[in-house]
């Protein structure tokens, strides 16, 4: 028992609840915004080196014994993207503080992004699938307002179609749990994943597995992907940064959670499914980058192959490979976030979206043109930066199954030449922003935006730091590609007393 | 760390001083700055030829991610050592050449010096590298700086598409060879280069062998401009010259030679690989050499020559391979002298090509062209610069007294050689080899004449030029005239240099090489009359009859002029985001009603279809409690009132109807015994219609919008939806596998003192549960509220 490990989504609860009662009050509540999230910080790497020394970490909430009561369980993988999802949020409210304007500040904002965050940092940490689908819930109604919050027309025409998707895919979610207890009779992952060891993986069971496949395909956009583009392009900036950043990754972790902890006994079956999934998501994201000309259109389908590479290393199935989806994970959330940060400003300073209406803006923004060139690159897993290590390991895992089961080449040659439309995709942005004549017109004045720039060239910094020093990384996400693999030692932690 | 790791970091290092430098000393060129450095580094080289020639290799580890296996160890021998020498040598000529060349007033010299010292860097790393993993780190950082470079008049169109061309081209190509050392890497189990070249032999009985083997090559073709990937490098030269000198002649396309010289041992020896490399290396040097005698920029003849004379060192490379054929090599001179003729010729081609690149430069500042159409006279205005084309041009013609000579005949031996290698079927094939690289070598001749005569004789037409052309500043001679010389020194001391720098390298290469018992005689101009002479000579008749035959009918050599390999690389751009565009437009609508189809879709296929599949779709309902009169009742009047839901003629007996489902579901649990949730459905169901009819009042009028009629398609899906979930819910309550752990909860009153259930499972058991579904509901009344409250584009007032 370790009470620390409900404070990553408590506080910012409670900032989020408090702050909602200050909504003039914008100093207070940038000034408490960020206060939280230092302190969700702080508690974390605290909750990190617990995890690191003494295994995995739990709570039972109400002291009602697992698998009767709620248990919140700090395994590697969770913390650690707890961790980043908290650094990444922090910088982006940095970014929010400058750009998201008096009057959206004062509609709540604040408590919003706090409860963004709650429920964000409740479904890596929760040991109960019921649970899953409550923080879902308070991550997915954060989001709407989220997404809505400014009233635009193009806000409320995104949202609607967000809702309805997500409100769908909530329902098939509370499906499967139904069916799931229906079956099994308990709700704690660890008990499900007992009881399924108990009788196998097979006939109903594996029906109820593709269910959970659906729901958290839809929230981590594999395949199912259609609600992403128009709601991550509609909000501001930091929203959209936030967005890119951490809600695909939380389905992307469900996957992993459900997929190496309750169903793995059939791998030639679900995590087959899960590599053509994956296939067919970096195919049409990659397909999907290279089809437009403006900016925010190529930055969301670069979120949506990111999510196929990740699944890849789920697919494979193996523990180098997990580490190596993890450690893409951890980049992929720095990367992402940043890349729609640096999209907002170059959008800003051209006072356009489409890149037809830029050029030249390096002559004037030469370190926002940098950051993005760096970024692209971290993206396309050039080394030594963030998107290295993860990807020469999912490679190499990749290659290695491909002795014996030919698919897996396929899938690792997609996962090589999505990168490449990567590259090509967001190259295009480089040279077409960057390069060529300066437009008339377009950026008469020249905008002030170190300010803009600061929580960039702070993610930028993580990202170097994720490829350059991997090695510090290394013991973390290995303990967490072991505990991934070996599901015993999630259950012993949570059932064994 | 060590000091040939600081070597190769040296050149990072200084980038940051550079911005400091040029914008402190405005007056002073940044150029100047730059210049100790690789001469610098040069000497330290230097230093180490002694050692290295006396067969010791140099080899440092700094780790970085030691558990991965990737760390950066440095490896110096023969090989390395002769590329960083290249490097550092022709860098500092070009530094030299580009202060110069560069004017310091109106360039943006701090951006040049930074990624020319990038390139230096990731070049050296590149060459030194002994892990693979860091080998593809410098590769693509080459790759990086050179980009950069190209477009460094980037607000040119034509210099951005050709950054971004030999970007893709080479970084692709940097792709597959990363997957081709993760191969080798899987096989063996290491990352180190010369682990992997100890395990050759379980690398050569690997099924993955052939894979790798066309993965690197891959990445060695794309870097080296081989056929059909040669594309990128004409487009290059919006490269300002001295980076096309250095880059793209001397040292970033010879990466790909590199690679592959490095990865002769493991792969040399198959069949496939000699074919591959000899042929695409030959195929290569015969279509450049056509291809360049076309060209009117004088930039792009030596772009073609360039990728024509890369070619040429990769068909020798191949030829030598073959030595492989035997285990670890043999060294007999049969085999090993197209090796020594690939790094004779390797070297000999980094002075000649860096050379004329910077003629060309000269002429270019100069006379502001280098069309030679507008071109010619040049002789009596640039005397010198005339005499240094002269020698870089003869040299690469392979004339005598120039080093081009004595390479290019070695070449000729190499090539005669292969047809009696008796392997590869190569007695039938192998006679091909020489005849080809002969045709070419005509051609080449002829480009080299021009390259020489077209702009420096003839009549001087200073009409078509923009400025009054002169000889060229003292200081923009140095560093083509140093070169030159090397042309000629090379040629008359051949033996000198190969002591200490060919047979090293080929040390490096050939494991078992050593220079004293080669067999391999002292490298001569003169060898007496043998075929090599003879091929020699009937290529400058040849290719004289030749020049003046095209001279005079410039259209005898007609080249397939609609499909090119540009068009097709263009083609396959514009064709991508056209098609791609048609693609992903054809799904993302923007309609929700498709995308519900498609997850709808998806949803019955997936859980439907394994349903049927694996026969899960079993139910038993004898243990189920009957079925009632009144409930049948309720399901159908539910089912009746689902109806009247879609097919209401206004919204408002919609609405209405919608709430006869909910309260008739509260009616089930009623029947079902429980009243807690039935009275929880009716207050809920009350509100929201209620609520709904309260949102009718501000909707726009019924008939403003479309009727929708029958849809039979979204008919069917609904249906499909329906029956799926009835029967899963079915197929659930039929595979009661355990016992709920619901057991726990019937002791609510011992463990929580709460004699309802319900209250305590919400409240206690789960209150973590209800907190955020409260949380839920609050963060949905302040959704609400913003919705209403908060609209930043104004909206129409009523």
């Amino acid at each position: 028992m370790n009470n620390i490990v409900v404070l990553p989504l408590i506080i910012p609860m409670f900032t989020g609840l408090l702050l909602a009662f200050f909504r003039k009050n914008i100093i207070l509540q940038r000034t408490l915004s960020l206060a939280s999230l230092v302190a969700v910080i702080g508690t974390t790497l605290y909750l990190v080196g617990q995890v690191r020394n003494e295994g995995i970490q739990i709570l039972e909430i109400g002291g009602w014994q697992a698998p009767y009561g709620i248990v919140l369980v700090a395994d590697m993988f969770s913390v650690l993207l707890v961790l980043t999802a908290s650094v990444v949020s922090a910088l982006c409210i940095l970014f929010a503080f400058q750009t998201i304007g008096v009057q959206r500040e004062q509609s709540y904002f604040y408590s919003l992004f706090q409860f963004l965050l709650t429920g964000v940092n409740g479904s890596f940490l929760t040991g109960d699938i019921f649970n899953l689908f409550v923080f879902f819930e308070v991550m997915l109604l954060a989001s709407y307002v989220l997404l809505s919050l400014g009233g635009t027309k193009r806000q409320l025409k995104a949202t609607i179609k967000y809702v309805v998707i997500n409100s769908l895919s909530s329902t098939v979610f509370l499906l499967g749990v139904a069916y799931l207890y229906a079956v099994l009779g308990t709700l704690n992952m660890a008990h499900l994943s007992v009881r399924v060891a108990e009788v196998g993986q097979s006939g109903f069971l594996t029906v109820v597995a593709f269910i959970f496949m659906i729901v958290f395909s839809l929230k981590a956009a594999l395949v199912l992907f259609f609600w992403l583009p128009e709601s991550y392009s509609a909000p501001p900036t930091a929203i959209a940064s936030v967005f890119a950043a951490l809600l695909t990754k939380v389905g992307i972790y469900a996957l992993f959670r459900v997929f190496t902890l309750i169903f793995y006994h059939q791998p030639e079956i679900t995590h087959t499914l899960l590599g053509v999934l994956a296939a067919l998501t970096m195919i049409l994201g990659s397909i999907g980058a290279v089809a437009y000309r403006d900016i925010y259109r190529i930055l969301v389908y670069n979120v949506i192959i990111g999510v196929g590479f990740i699944v890849v290393g789920l697919a494979l199935f193996t523990e180098q490979a997990a580490m190596g989806s993890l450690y893409y994970l951890l980049h992929d959330m720095v990367a992402k976030a940043l890349l729609f940060l640096l999209g907002g400003i170059i959008i800003t300073v051209a006072g356009s979206e489409q890149l037809k209406r830029m050029g030249g803006l390096i002559r004037h923004y030469p370190l926002l043109g940098w950051s993005f060139l760096v970024t692209l690159f971290a993206l396309g897993g050039i080394p030594p930066l963030s998107g290295f290590p993860g990807k020469v390991l999912i490679l190499q895992q990749g290659l290695a199954k491909g002795v014996q089961y030919a698919g897996f080449n396929w899938l690792t040659a997609l996962a090589l030449i999505s990168s490449l439309f990567v590259l090509f995709s967001l190259l295009k942005i480089f040279i077409l922003a960057f390069w060529g004549e300066t437009r008339p017109g377009s950026n008469a004045e020249i905008k002030n935006i170190n300010g803009l720039l600061v929580p960039c060239v702070g993610l930028l910094a993580l990202s170097i730091f994720l490829g350059v020093g991997a090695e510090i990384l290394y013991p973390y996400v290995e303990q967490a590609g072991y505990s991934l693999l070996n599901p015993q030692l999630y259950i012993e932690a949570v059932l064994a007393r | 760390m060590s000091w040939l790791h600081l070597l190769i970091l040296s050149p990072f290092i200084y980038t940051i001083l550079i911005p400091f430098l040029y914008k402190s000393f405005r007056r002073i060129h940044t150029g100047w700055f730059v210049l100790p450095l690789p001469l610098i580094l040069f000497a330290c080289l230097i230093k180490q030829v002694k050692i290295v020639a006396k067969g010791s290799v140099l080899s440092y580890v700094a780790r970085w991610i030691p558990s991965l296996g990737i760390d950066f160890v440095v490896y110096l021998d023969g090989l390395s050592l002769m590329f960083g020498l290249i490097i550092t040598g022709v860098g500092a000529l070009v530094v030299l050449y580009s202060v110069f060349y560069l004017a310091k007033e109106r360039e943006a010299l701090h951006n040049f010096y930074v990624y020319l010292l990038l390139f230096m860097g990731a070049m050296l790393g590149l060459v030194f590298a002994e892990n693979v993993l860091v080998l593809y780190l410098f590769w693509e950082l080459t790759s990086i700086s050179s980009f950069l470079l190209i477009a460094f008049w980037y607000q040119r169109k034509s210099s951005c598409y050709g950054a971004q061309k030999a970007f893709m081209i080479t970084v692709a190509g940097g792709l597959a060879m990363l997957a081709g050392v993760l191969l080798l890497a899987n096989i063996t189990g290491t990352f180190s280069i010369q682990e992997m070249i100890s395990q050759f032999s379980l690398i050569r009985n690997n099924p993955t062998f052939i894979a790798a083997m066309l993965l690197l090559l891959l990445g060695a073709f794309t870097k080296s401009a081989q056929f059909p990937f040669h594309i990128w490098l004409p487009d290059a030269m919006e490269a300002p010259t001295p980076i096309s000198a250095y880059l793209h002649s001397a040292t970033m396309v010879k990466a790909g030679i590199y690679l592959i010289a490095r990865f002769t041992p493991i792969f040399g020896g198959s069949m496939l690989w000699f074919w591959l490399v000899t042929g695409v290396g030959l195929l290569t040097l015969f279509w450049a050499s056509l291809v360049a005698i076309r060209q009117v920029d004088l930039k792009a003849m030596l772009a073609y020559s360039t990728v024509g004379q890369l070619g040429l060192i990769i068909c020798l490379l191949g030829i030598g391979s073959a030595a492989f054929y035997y285990g670890t090599g043999v060294t007999e001179p049969l085999y090993t002298t197209a090796i020594l003729a690939a790094i004779f010729h390797l070297v000999n081609h980094s002075t000649f090509k860096g050379c004329l690149f910077m003629v060309v430069g000269i002429i270019d500042h100069e006379a502001g062209t280098r069309d030679i159409r507008r071109l010619g006279g040049l002789l009596n205005i640039m005397p010198v610069t005339f005499t240094l084309a002269v020698i870089g041009g003869f040299a690469m013609a392979g004339l005598p007294p120039f080093n081009g000579f004595l390479s290019k005949e070695m070449f000729f031996t190499g090539v005669l050689n292969a047809s009696q290698f008796g392997i590869f079927h190569l007695e039938t094939w192998g006679k091909l080899i020489p005849v080809v690289a002969w045709i070419a070598s005509i051609f080449t001749f002829v480009y080299c004449l021009i390259f020489v005569t077209r702009p420096f004789l003839g009549k001087h037409h200073p009409q078509k030029l923009e400025k009054i052309t002169r000889e060229a500043h003292l200081g923009m001679l140095i560093s083509p005239a140093l070169l030159a010389s090397l042309v000629i020194l090379f040629f008359f001391f051949p033996n000198d240099l190969a002591k200490y720098i060919l047979y090293p390298t080929m040390a490096a290469i050939l494991p078992g090489f050593t220079a004293i018992d080669s067999g391999l005689g002292p490298i001569r101009a003169w060898h007496g009359w043998t075929p090599e002479l003879f091929m020699t000579l009937g290529v400058v008749t040849a290719g004289l009859v030749v020049y003046f035959a095209f001279r005079k009918w410039p259209r005898i050599i007609r080249l397939p002029s609609r499909f090119t390999w540009n068009a097709l690389y263009d083609g396959i751009l514009e064709k991508t985001e056209e098609l791609s565009g048609r693609v992903t437009g054809s799904y993302m609508t923007g309609r929700l009603r498709d995308y519900l189809i498609y997850i709808f879709v998806g949803f019955i296929i997936l859980t439907a279809g394994t349903m049927v599949i694996n026969g899960s779709f079993a139910f038993d309902l004898t243990t189920n409690s009957p079925v009632l009169f009144y409930e049948f009742v309720l399901f159908f009047v539910v089912i009746g009132a689902a109806v009247l839901v879609l097919r209401g003629r206004t919204r408002l007996a919609s609405v209405v109807a919608l709430g006869v489902v909910g309260y008739l579901i509260a009616g089930f649990y009623v029947i079902l015994r429980a009243p807690d949730l039935a009275l929880t459905q009716i207050v809920v169901e009350t509100v929201t219609t209620v609520l709904f009819l309260l949102c009718l009042y501000f909707l726009p009028r019924w008939n403003e919008e479309k009727p929708e009629g029958f849809r039979r398609f979204d008919f069917v899906i609904a249906l499909g939806v329906g029956l799926t979930v009835t029967s899963l819910a079915l197929a659930a309550s039929g595979n009661n596998l355990f016992d709920s752990i619901s057991w726990f909860y019937e002791q609510a009153y011992e463990l929580a003192g709460a004699k309802n259930i319900v209250n305590a499972i919400l409240v206690d058991f789960r209150g973590f549960d209800t907190m955020f579904e409260i949380l839920v509901l609050c963060i949905g009344g302040l959704g609400v509220h913003t919705l209403i409250k908060l609209y930043l584009e104004g909206r129409k007032s009523k």
